[in-house]
């Protein structure tokens, strides 16, 4: 192995790697054995119950809070699309399409 | 207990129909790989990287920060801080996991990432059923796209364009458009959803707060509601 600033870059690479994978197990596995052991009815349970809508539209809400006016058009189109249909590969192609027309044209 | 057949049967349901969300982590996963390559990052380390870590998100912000020239600690705390989710996330699927061998929830655990668990939340909302294996399959097919498409990448990334260039950084957003309507269950969940809207609105607009941490916040705040709330 001849020394290089390459081979530094390389180790460090690891030393990203290798914590990031470690504690991201760990706070994937804390969620999943956690959970087991939260309350299974009241409170706890009805807010658990209402996490993922909770998150998701989170999701949607940073995503769309970034954007401008083309992806909030974007987004009514797909959720229009998704009121209608239910249909979540038609909504990502009118989501990713109504995106692209929007940016190339206006 | 279900039988190994319709354990199988949800397996492939997952492997199938997480395919229109893993050809979009797949389009930014030869992204990540043009980047990797900017940190000189090889095939194998790419490879190695998206089969542990497997966050697409926290991969793409970790190596950004290292193309950027920071420290390898600001680069995991980066990675880590857009991870903390994930646990909100296996919490929320708790029954999923429920009284299963320590391995059988490690692997289900390591292979839960937004795009699987939305789609399994919003198969069972739709009355299929949709358990265990319907994630764990899902979840093998994103990663295994996830790997190829991020080793492809670094060393073909460049000659494709940019997913922002595509629309394709929008597709996620859509996908999770319509797993929220799927999700709707009625007009009790309008104040969580409001309250988990308003408060990512107001951490994110005044850029005070990391949208990591606006996003966790949201979803608090959102199933806090829920939760206080006594049943109409």
């Amino acid at each position: 192995m001849q020394p290089s600033p390459g081979s530094d870059i390389m180790n460090e690479i690891w030393l990203v790697i290798l914590p990031l994978a470690g504690v991201t197990f760990v706070i994937r596995m804390t969620g999943a054995l956690m959970g087991q052991r939260l309350p299974q009815g009241g409170a706890w349970a009805r807010a658990l119950k209402a996490l993922p809508g909770s998150l998701i539209v989170a999701l949607v809400s940073v995503s769309l809070l970034a954007g401008g006016p083309h992806e909030w058009a974007a987004g009514a189109a797909a959720a229009l699309v998704a009121l209608i249909t239910r249909n979540l590969p038609l909504t990502m192609a009118v989501g990713i399409g109504s995106i692209w027309l929007l940016r190339s044209f206006f | 207990m279900p039988s190994v057949s319709s354990n199988r049967r949800e397996f492939t349901c997952g492997l199938r129909e997480i395919l229109p969300l893993s050809l979009g982590a797949g389009i930014y996963g030869l992204a990540f790989g043009l980047l990797a390559a900017q940190a000189q990052m090889d095939g194998l380390e790419v490879g190695v990287m998206g089969t542990i870590v497997f966050a697409g998100a926290s991969q793409i912000v970790a190596v950004e920060r290292i193309v950027a020239g920071a420290a390898g600690a600001v680069a995991v705390v980066a990675g880590i801080a857009l991870n903390l989710r994930l646990l909100l996330i296996t919490a929320s699927i708790r029954d999923v996991f429920a009284g299963r061998p320590l391995w059988q929830i490690a692997l289900g655990a390591h292979l839960t990432t937004d795009e699987n668990w939305a789609l399994m939340v919003s198969a069972r909302a739709r009355g299929q059923r949709a358990g265990y294996w319907y994630l764990v399959g899902a979840g093998i097919n994103l990663l295994v796209v996830w790997v190829v498409a991020t080793v492809v990448g670094v060393y073909f990334a460049g000659t494709i364009p940019e997913p922002r260039a595509l629309g394709m950084d929008f597709a996620f957003t859509a996908a999770f458009i319509a797993i929220a309507r799927s999700l709707w269950t009625g007009k009790h969940d309008l104040a969580p959803w409001m309250t988990s809207f308003a408060t990512v609105a107001l951490l994110v607009l005044p850029g005070f707060v990391d949208t990591s941490w606006a996003l966790i916040a949201g979803g608090v705040a959102g199933a806090t509601v829920a939760g206080v709330r006594h049943h109409e």
